[in-house]
């Protein structure tokens, strides 16, 4: 597996803005990509690399808009920070209601491209650590047995362990035991956190 | 004088010599003389018709009136058939009637008066006239029912005839054109003088060449047609000419579609060539944003780089190299830009620079009234014909006019005027200047507001100044910038005339 190193991915058709990209996002010390196209982008980025897409919207073939859908389609979730010319901006606006991180207007002061760079990372960074934490979470959910999983939602639904075991029509002693092996398979201790789990696999279902 | 019983011998030869019938009788009508033509036309011997009165030969009705003719005469003297000839109907001795063409004529000096009668059988003549009628009837049905006009004219271009269509075309019945002179009653005035020498042309030709022409004729409520027509000379059987006969067709609404088509066409072909010049400044700006994002970023990393405590020297080199380079591809990137813009002028013609100026008007006019700006055309009459490209030169007023109109959106909308003017300077050249109530150009931009990519506005390319000074320059002339007295931007275009013809 590649180390996972937050990169910047640069798709641009043409070769000086290319070279100018990498050179600059060097001086600062982040990682780069080059690609001088949508295509040879696709064929060769894992989703599961971390970063964000510096993308040129207008070039030949498939433009950047057009490899934003196709990222899409298959989940990844990497930021992009669209640029564009003068006239674009109609695309930049499409877009952004496609999900875009941002956009920036060809020339560009530096300052303006590292900000975002640096904003789409940490976006990239919680969204991996949220999905990281889902998968997590939905992983434990699959552990519990059929029972576990109805004690599980009975308690989080704010009920007592005597309420449990009358609806279960099993003895409360029976609810104790089966409550401390859900705590266990989950990995909390609290019950506040384990409501919050739940509620966080309902929020990504 | 004595009465000749029996004719002569010299006399009966003549008579019976004569192609016609002729028969003599006296003041009632009784026959004297039958010669042998009237033998042979009535089937009676001169025994049997002889001192038998002549309306034997005459069918029932005109045998009553034959009688009366003679009493009227002998009392009045007043000749109705007498003297003049006419048509009977006549009977042969067989039964079978036929018409004839009675002439009676009193024998000189007879007293009482005795007649001569000649009687021609007008048979094979009335068959031939019925025959001729009925060639006529159908060759005027044809021309009644014909979809096309068809007019003859005798060789003063009077009316002789005009069919139904005809008729209808112009509103008028034929008998109210019928007669009348075709070009001054019929065709529009401007025409006339043309329409007479073709028709002229034509009848004065050898060839007989069929003329073909197109010219507009005025029906009764003064509305013009425009009507195709072809014309053939209608000879006389020996003296040459004798009319002209016109075939026309209505084709006002063909020719009206038509014009529609190819002006919508070229009205087409103008937002086309604009929008090329819109699209081509988009192109450009775009090809521009590349070297000019490169030398940005180059500059940027090289100054960071620098910053660094050890700087990577190499870094910093392949930063500058790269910056002149791209600055150098900048470079070549306008000088393309510039020789597109010159090699499109390939069509330099003479033209009306108020015709160019009045013919963006529906273009502007929608711009104008979305932004509740008053455009105001001051148009010099009978200036000198330039020779442009007047589609670029539009390019570059509608340039001009679009700053104006974008400039005119900082001031309240009352106040929004645009005065557009052409006018001959002193040296006699073609003065077109646009001048707006607008801000005017502030005095940073004044200095740069011809180069390229210095634009004011947030969506504009900054191109359009220079390339509309490009366009002028290489038309000869010069676009200038001043400020409007009373405040605004007046931007001028000025063009050489067209030099006057050498004498």
């Amino acid at each position: 597996m590649k180390p996972l190193t937050a990169t910047v991915f640069v798709v641009d058709d043409d070769e000086a803005v290319r070279s100018s990209l990498r050179l600059l996002l060097k001086s600062v010390g982040l990682p780069v990509s080059l690609h001088a196209s949508a295509q040879e982008f696709l064929a060769s980025y894992d989703p599961a690399q971390p970063g964000c897409l510096v993308l040129d919207i207008r070039m030949p073939g498939m433009s950047g808009l057009e490899l934003q859908r196709h990222l899409s389609l298959r989940g990844a979730i990497i930021p992009i920070v669209f640029v564009t010319g003068h006239g674009d901006v109609p695309m930049a606006v499409e877009a952004m209601q496609y999900g875009a991180f941002d956009f920036l207007q060809k020339p560009f002061r530096d300052q303006d491209l590292i900000d975002r760079v640096q904003r789409a990372f940490e976006k990239d960074a919680s969204t991996r650590r949220d999905l990281g934490e889902i998968g997590r979470i939905q992983a434990r959910l699959a552990s519990l047995t059929a029972r576990e999983r109805e004690v599980l939602v009975l308690v989080t639904s704010g009920k007592a362990n005597k309420v449990v075991a009358a609806e279960l029509k099993v003895s409360p002693r029976t609810v104790e035991i089966h409550r401390a092996r859900v705590m266990e398979k989950m990995e909390t201790q609290s019950l506040a956190q384990l409501v919050r789990m739940v509620m966080e696999v309902e929020r990504h279902r | 004088m004595p009465r000749p019983d029996t004719p002569s011998f010299e006399f009966q030869a003549l008579l019976d010599a004569a192609v016609d019938a002729v028969i003599l009788i006296d003041n009632h009508g009784v026959m004297e003389v039958f010669n042998h033509s009237a033998e042979l036309l009535f089937g009676y011997t001169p025994e049997e018709t002889l001192g038998q009165n002549v309306s034997m030969l005459m069918t029932g009705r005109d045998r009553h009136h034959h009688d009366g003719y003679l009493e009227r005469y002998i009392r009045t003297g007043v000749a109705h058939i007498i003297g003049v000839g006419r048509d009977v109907r006549a009977r042969r001795k067989d039964g079978h009637e036929f018409p004839a063409f009675l002439s009676v004529g009193r024998i000189a000096g007879s007293e009482p008066p005795r007649f001569v009668g000649f009687i021609q059988d007008m048979t094979l003549r009335h068959q031939a006239l019925a025959a001729a009628q009925r060639e006529r009837d159908r060759a005027s049905h044809y021309l009644e029912a014909a979809q096309t006009i068809l007019v003859a004219l005798d060789l003063d271009h009077r009316v002789t005839l005009i069919n139904r269509t005809g008729s209808e075309v112009l509103g008028r019945d034929e008998q109210s054109l019928r007669g009348r002179d075709w070009l001054q009653s019929v065709v529009v005035p401007a025409q006339r003088a043309r329409v007479a020498g073709e028709l002229e042309g034509l009848v004065g030709s050898e060839q007989r060449r069929p003329l073909h022409s197109e010219y507009s004729v005025l029906n009764h409520d003064g509305a013009e047609r425009l009507i195709a027509w072809r014309c053939v000379v209608l000879e006389g059987t020996e003296d040459g000419p004798v009319g002209i006969l016109c075939s026309g067709e209505d084709v006002t609404d063909a020719r009206r579609a038509e014009l529609a088509a190819r002006e919508s066409s070229e009205q087409m072909m103008h937002v086309s060539r604009l929008a090329t010049m819109g699209e081509m400044a988009t192109g450009i700006s775009h090809e521009l944003n590349q070297p000019l994002t490169a030398i940005a970023n180059y500059a940027h990393a090289g100054s960071r780089l620098l910053a660094q405590s050890e700087p990577d020297l190499a870094d910093v080199r392949e930063a500058l190299e790269q910056i002149a380079a791209q600055a150098l591809r900048a470079g070549e990137i306008i000088r393309r830009l510039r020789s597109l813009v010159k090699n499109r002028i390939t069509k330099r013609e003479p033209a009306s620079i108020n015709d160019v100026i009045e013919e963006l008007g529906p273009i502007v006019r929608a711009d104008a009234r979305a932004n509740d700006v008053r455009v105001v055309l001051d148009l010099a009459p009978d200036l000198p014909i330039v020779s442009v490209d007047s589609v670029q030169i539009q390019q570059v007023l509608l340039n001009l006019l679009r700053n104006s109109i974008d400039a005119l959106a900082a001031i309240p909308a009352g106040q929004r005027e645009i005065l557009v003017s052409s006018l001959r300077n002193d040296v006699g050249d073609i003065v077109v200047a646009v001048a707006d109530t607008g801000p005017g150009v502030v005095p940073e931009v004044l200095e740069r507001l011809f180069m390229p990519f210095v634009t004011s506005r947030a969506e504009g390319t900054g191109l359009g100044l220079a390339i509309s000074r490009t366009i002028v320059e290489a038309h000869k002339g010069r676009l200038d910038y001043e400020p409007r007295a009373g405040g605004g931007a007046r931007f001028v275009v000025t063009l050489p005339s067209e030099p006057e013809p050498s004498a």
